[in-house]
């Protein structure tokens, strides 16, 4: 019995000590909005073209990404190296993942895994709800993946989406900040994991 | 009238193989041309197509070459980026972020940076590992590189040169991926043999 509540106690004291960050004080409040959505790449009359920047455990490389909506649930994400020859190119329709090319320096499975994650978190339109919370700036609206979880933080006065966080149930996975100046369209994104030293920094191309 | 400028823009667009004879001669022309381009100074726009995209994506730079074998890529728009090609490295500035790429190891990678160093001069035609075939049309003259080695033909369908007809200098490029979608690098504003600087080469 006494052990049984050492180890009640221990697991109460170690689950309570990994509770998640990202909504650590943070109110829950009432919802009535069941999805919420990301209007960055919804556009199937937009080329959507960013100059990207990467940085994996210290190493820098860049390229063109270039992602399109090809269907009511579909996208087409294509990064090439700034001459032009593709690295990869991936398609997500629903659930269904399509690798169309990759080069080989790059087909590997954890590598491949990550980026389909990381491209998926990023194109995904609509998730449904869980729960609601609110910060001073912000709404933030809990969904699922997998067994993983999303929080979209809204600004409060222009309902944009700011922020995506990726998280397991008790740690931060990956964190995508958008920057927008206008409407849809994101000037900038960064998408940051927490685990490995990888980040990926996007600019949008200017029009001339 | 219309029929006629339809008609007439067919037969300007119509390419057709070169003879043994002409093959020969185009060949020596460039050959020769190549020879005496010690420096290069363009501008170049490329064009990025990929089949689901509404418009080709365009950027725009410099391009610098200095005989034998140094060559500086470098956009300007929309973004600044520039690569260096000098001997075994790759030097890269991504705006203001530099980085050293060894090469010397990667096959793949030496070969397709063989490509573009020797596309500058369009001197390639004694490359072995390209089955070669030559047209000709009324503003071009044309030459289709196929590479043999599967590897490479995995990431290259092909590789073509169009040549200026009077001094067989390279305008344009354009590589051929599998999937069909292509780069299409189109030159202007070409300066030959001015005095070039070695210290353009460094990052």
């Amino acid at each position: 019995m006494i052990r049984f509540l050492a180890i009640s106690f221990l697991a109460i004291v170690t689950l309570a000590s990994c509770s998640l960050k990202t909504t650590e004080g943070l109110r829950q409040v009432h919802f009535n909005k069941e999805a919420v959505g990301n209007p960055y790449f919804s556009n199937p009359e937009i080329d959507y073209v960013y100059k990207a920047k990467i940085e994996v455990y210290k190493k820098n490389f860049g390229g063109i990404l270039i992602i399109k909506k090809t269907g009511p649930e579909s996208h087409r994400v294509v990064f090439t190296t700034e001459f032009g020859s593709k690295l990869f190119d991936f398609q997500f329709e629903g659930d269904t993942f399509t690798k169309h090319f990759i080069v080989d320096d790059l087909d590997k499975k954890f590598i491949v895994n990550i980026l389909k994650d990381d491209f998926r978190l990023l194109v995904n339109e609509k998730a449904q709800v869980l729960a609601v919370y609110e910060s001073e700036n912000h709404r933030i609206y809990k969904t699922t993946s997998g067994d993983r979880f999303n929080f979209y933080f809204l600004e409060d006065e222009t309902e944009q989406l700011q922020k995506i966080v990726n998280t397991t149930k008790t740690k931060e996975k990956v964190e995508i900040d958008f920057t927008s100046h206008e409407g849809n369209i994101a000037d900038f994104i960064s998408i940051k994991h927490k685990n490995i030293k990888l980040s990926i920094n996007l600019e949008k191309f200017k029009n001339e | 009238m219309l029929f006629f400028i339809a008609f007439s823009s067919s037969i300007q667009a119509q390419e057709t193989a070169m003879s043994a004879s002409e093959i020969v001669a185009f060949k020596g022309k460039v050959i020769a041309s190549a020879k005496t381009t010690k420096t290069i100074k363009t501008d170049f726009v490329q064009y990025k197509h990929l089949d689901f995209l509404a418009d080709d994506v365009k950027t725009s730079g410099k391009m610098v070459f200095k005989a034998p074998n140094l060559v500086k890529w470098e956009y300007t728009n929309p973004y600044q980026y520039s690569v260096i090609f000098k001997e075994d490295q790759l030097l890269i500035n991504d705006g203001g972020t530099k980085s050293k790429v060894d090469i010397g190891n990667s096959k793949l990678f030496k070969k397709l940076n063989q490509l573009i160093v020797n596309s500058v001069k369009g001197n390639m035609f004694n490359d072995a590992d390209f089955t070669v075939s030559f047209f000709k049309s009324p503003k071009y003259n044309k030459a289709v590189f196929i590479p043999k080695d599967k590897k490479i033909a995995g990431y290259i369908a092909s590789f073509e040169l169009l040549f200026n007809k009077d001094d067989a200098q390279v305008f344009e490029v354009k590589m051929v991926e599998p999937s069909q979608d292509f780069t299409r690098i189109v030159f202007s504003n070409r300066t030959l043999n001015s005095t070039i600087n070695d210290s353009v080469f460094s990052n």
